[in-house]
């Protein structure tokens, strides 16, 4: 039984208010973190034209380590972009009630968070401007991309992934922008005029409207797979000791869900805070999405110990020579991962007084991120430090170029974030505007429960 | 031409329908508007089948046949000898079909859903922004003017807050 107030359900107008609450007036604070953000970007920005300028010598990456952390960065802002738009299409296809409140945010995530990716693979090119000849267009000297190179697919598929889940948003956001429209004045009454498409909400529409969201749910998810998939081939095509193996693509896919899922509960409490909206993101939100970071967790686990169980048992001296570099000159950071990916987030997250505790999902979120960049850290740089030819083994320092820019890529994110919640409802209005009217109470015994009447 | 009632209230809404229904109206002429999406019955029935997803599917076949033909056909087109590898390689062209089918469906869903839905209007429809608020509006379709004067009188004894038609604002 819980607590009826909690369940007693909104007016409509009640609800736009509390859930457009992050669209009011900027304040003092919010002009601050934005000017803060927009500082980190500019110095990011110096710090690329100072390397185009004057070439890729400036970043730390050298013969044999010539994957950097231009391509860790792009490996992890891409797996942070799985779990938006796949927890959203998932929780909607298995119409969970709770999910209202968490969509939104999250679709908005996968958004920016694949779109500072997909800036990565040009700011390694070195040459940017170069990236003309990636893509398929006729041209003088008569180059054509090749299409059996796995950077090729990531192209199609990080593309078809940004239109995708940007679609995805949009659709979801169309009735909220019909509110707006008419709750607004202005250049803002245009602006969502356009883009509410004249939407109205007759019975029709709204019959339409949802069997595209399934149909969009449907046909993203594959999509996501499929994204991560490829980037695991770029590494895993190659014939190098520790990329070359057949685990690699779900383990990605894995791996992806699970910083994805962690990124989706820190913007969840952050989101919470910022806004005020406590009512909408509950202790039972933070608990199920807990839930499926435990889950993702445990396969996460599972997957890294059969890699690393394989390449020990087969004790393949080419890969055993790159594992045994790996943990000797990265053992903290081997430890740190281990740490925050599965010996604290599994046997914490079994606790339901852990999963219902906010700053506790914050910290075991944070760890998860924290160990997963570490991850591709360890994906990346050892293997290349310490390949199968031993006359070129080095190392690598990331330069504050590099740091510079992979700084400025989570202010960039940070500032399409907040600027999406002033301009748009963070919390989807009609989803939770429904859910509301699906709220009851009934008596049962000597109790009254609160209910959520289910369509069959 | 076309006649609306709003209401504050979800039961009158549903008993508007209703009584426009048993008053001649047919169901495909008596449409909810609302701000949040009911269940189909608890306002009105939609009998419509849908066929956006055709479109999608059109979109996916229209898609695999320009990945193939961007990734094969231009391998065919312009032979690069590699040693004794075949010149359209089975899993890449396998991999952009696929990517290129997913695009398409998805552009194909999102342009059938707005084509079934007749968005956007180029006609302005009739609406009430107090929707927005929670409002639920019955709208119903009238042949002459008599039907609208009787869409009017059922609207009215059914609690309806305001009554516009079309045209008016």
């Amino acid at each position: 039984m819980s607590n009826n107030q909690e369940n007693a359900p909104k007016s409509a107008e009640a609800l736009q208010k509390e859930l457009t609450s992050s669209m009011s007036r900027p304040t003092w604070k919010w002009f601050l973190l934005s000017g803060f953000l927009g500082l980190v970007i500019i110095w990011g920005s110096i710090a690329w034209a100072y390397q185009l300028r004057t070439g890729m010598g400036v970043a730390g990456i050298n013969l044999p380590v010539m994957w950097g952390f231009y391509i860790i960065s792009f490996v992890f802002w891409v797996g942070l972009s799985h779990s938006g738009t796949m927890v959203s299409a998932i929780l909607r296809l298995v119409k969970a009630n709770w999910r209202r409140p968490i969509l939104r945010g999250a679709e908005a995530m996968t958004v920016f968070t694949i779109l500072v990716a997909a800036n990565f693979p040009l700011i390694h090119l070195g040459r940017a401007w170069k990236l003309l000849y990636f893509i398929p267009l006729p041209n003088q000297r008569g180059l054509w991309p090749n299409f059996r190179s796995p950077l090729l697919w990531d192209i199609m598929a990080i593309n078809t992934y940004i239109i995708g889940s940007s679609l995805f948003l949009y659709l979801g956001m169309l009735p909220d922008l019909a509110i707006l429209r008419d709750r607004s004045t202005g250049w803002r009454k245009k602006v969502y005029g356009v883009l509410a498409m004249g939407w109205r909400g007759t019975d029709h529409e709204w019959r339409v409207f949802a069997r595209a969201s399934t149909m969009m749910a449907v046909l993203i998810i594959p999509v996501a797979v499929s994204v991560h998939s490829i980037v695991s081939w770029d590494f895993a095509m190659t014939l190098v000791p520790g990329w070359h193996s057949t685990i690699f693509a779900p383990y990605f896919v894995i791996g992806a869900i699970y910083s994805g899922v962690a990124a989706v509960i820190t913007l969840m409490v952050i989101i919470r805070r910022a806004f005020h909206l406590e009512a909408y993101l509950r202790p039972l939100h933070f608990d199920n999405m807990g839930k499926i970071l435990l889950v993702v967790s445990l396969l996460w686990s599972y997957f890294y110990f059969a890699e690393v169980l394989t390449i020990w048992y087969g004790h393949k001296p080419i890969e055993w020579e790159v594992f045994r570099y790996t943990i000797e000159k990265y053992w903290y950071l081997i430890g740190l991962m281990v740490f925050g990916n599965s010996f604290i987030t599994i046997p914490a997250l079994c606790f339901k007084k852990v999963r219902r505790s906010i700053p506790a999902m914050l910290v075991l979120s944070l760890f998860v991120n924290v160990g997963m960049f570490i991850e591709r850290f360890l994906i990346i740089v050892p293997v290349l430090s310490h390949r199968n030819v031993p006359f070129v083994w080095g190392h690598y320092i990331p330069t504050w170029v590099e740091v510079s820019i992979m700084a400025a890529a989570f202010a960039g994110f940070a500032l399409l974030y907040t600027l999406f919640a002033k301009f748009f409802p963070i919390v989807s209005l009609n989803d939770v505007m429904e859910g509301e009217h699906y709220k009851s109470e009934v008596r049962l015994g000597r109790g009254r429960l609160n209910t959520i009447i289910t369509e069959d | 031409m076309e006649t609306l009632g709003l209401y504050k209230d979800l039961e009158s809404a549903a008993a508007a329908a209703e009584a426009l229904v048993q008053g001649g109206f047919a169901e495909q002429e008596v449409t909810s508007i609302s701000s949040a999406p009911y269940p189909e019955g608890v306002l009105v029935k939609e009998e419509k089948a849908s066929f956006f997803r055709w479109i999608a599917l059109a979109g996916g076949i229209i898609g695999a046949g320009a990945g193939f033909l961007l990734a094969a056909g231009t391998a065919w087109l312009y032979p690069l000898h590699t040693g004794e590898k075949p010149i359209v390689s089975l899993f890449p062209v396998g991999i952009i079909t696929y990517e290129f089918t997913m695009l398409c469906a998805i552009l194909g869903t999102i342009a059938g859903m707005f084509l079934e839905m007749g968005l956007p209007s180029l006609k302005k429809k009739i609406y009430a922004p107090e929707i927005s608020l929670g409002w639920i509006g019955i709208s119903v379709a009238c042949r002459d003017t008599a039907m609208q004067t009787q869409a009017q009188e059922i609207l009215q004894n059914t609690g309806a807050v305001k009554i516009q038609n079309e045209g008016e604002s």
